[in-house]
């Protein structure tokens, strides 16, 4: 037990050693760590209301696992999403536990401006296939503030 | 009970989808993830940092979200759910306090192994007309849906 108080104070200092994203050095085809969470029916009820639909069925979408694990291990100025892709295969179930595969699908230089492709597929403890997701980020977010008018 | 063929055409229209977007909503979006975190959808302060603007925008997946609901009301919780996919672009912020209504036009059928494939070219506007949003969508109907002379 002497030893836990210690262990506290280290979890407790949140240390941040992500590292900052070189958009040249990233490697297309980089699969981050698995992630794994438990969907709960509050989580279902709470996206539900918010999306305005009681038959909402991917409330995966919430969670946008594509870019989760990215955004654990980097860091950047933030970013903007500018096109997202998904693919419905079996509505996820309130209590099962989700593991999430995600990898950085492809990158690209657009009028001056740096992308990221990310690409993540959610398959519950049984084995079922839920969604797969793929998501185009900007990585100069202010730019669209510019663009946006404010 | 019998079957119930469903037919779908190039130029059908889907039925439109309007929704209302608040802050609320965007709250409760964000919070279902667990992402209370001030972010450029909940908190000015962090909008103005991250993008530059006045105000919070919603996360474009709360567009995406609409977009699959349209599909689904469409073609059935049975097969959108199971077989449907949206891909889409994002043009301008859809912010709180904005309209938006989603539309959408059957573009084309193609044969899968296991029914055919619609396409939709998907459209969404706010209450000023601009387009917030363009892209795709598809769900493959399958054969036991369609008339014996669209197989």
């Amino acid at each position: 037990m002497e030893n836990s108080s210690s262990e506290d104070a280290f979890d407790m200092a949140e240390v941040d050693d992500r590292i900052e994203l070189d958009w040249e050095a990233l490697e297309v085809g980089e699969t981050f760590d698995k992630f794994e969470y438990l969907l709960t029916q509050e989580m279902i009820d709470t996206y539900r209301k918010g999306v305005m639909d009681p038959e909402a069925s991917f409330p995966t979408i919430a969670h946008k696992v594509d870019v989760r694990q990215y955004n654990a291990k980097y860091t950047d100025a933030g970013s903007v999403n500018a096109r997202c892709a998904f693919h419905c295969y079996n509505p996820p179930v309130a209590g099962k536990r989700l593991t999430v595969t995600a990898w950085i699908a492809d990158k690209y230089l657009r009028r001056g401006k740096n992308y990221i492709v990310t690409e993540a597929v959610s398959v519950d403890e049984d084995g079922r296939l839920i969604d797969r997701v793929i998501t185009h980020e900007l990585k100069q977010p202010t730019e669209v503030g510019k663009k946006w008018g404010g | 009970m019998g079957r119930v063929i469903r037919s779908y055409e190039e130029g059908d229209d889907i039925t439109p989808l309007v929704k209302e977007m608040t802050q609320d909503a965007i709250n409760l979006f964000e919070g279902s993830a667990g992402n209370t975190g001030p972010s450029q959808f909940t908190d000015e302060d962090a909008a103005k940092e991250v993008l530059g603007t006045e105000g919070t925008v919603a996360s474009g997946r709360m567009s995406l979200t609409f977009a699959i609901e349209m599909m689904r009301r469409h073609f059935g919780a049975d097969v959108f759910n199971h077989t449907g996919t949206v891909d889409l672009r994002f043009l301008r912020p859809v912010r709180p306090g904005d309209t938006i209504t989603f539309g959408g036009k059957v573009t084309g059928t193609s044969k899968e192994a296991n029914g055919s494939r619609i396409s939709v070219d998907i459209e969404v506007k706010n209450q000023k007309g601009d387009t917030t949003g363009v892209g795709q969508a598809s769900a493959i109907v399958p054969n036991a849906y369609l008339a014996p002379e669209d197989l």
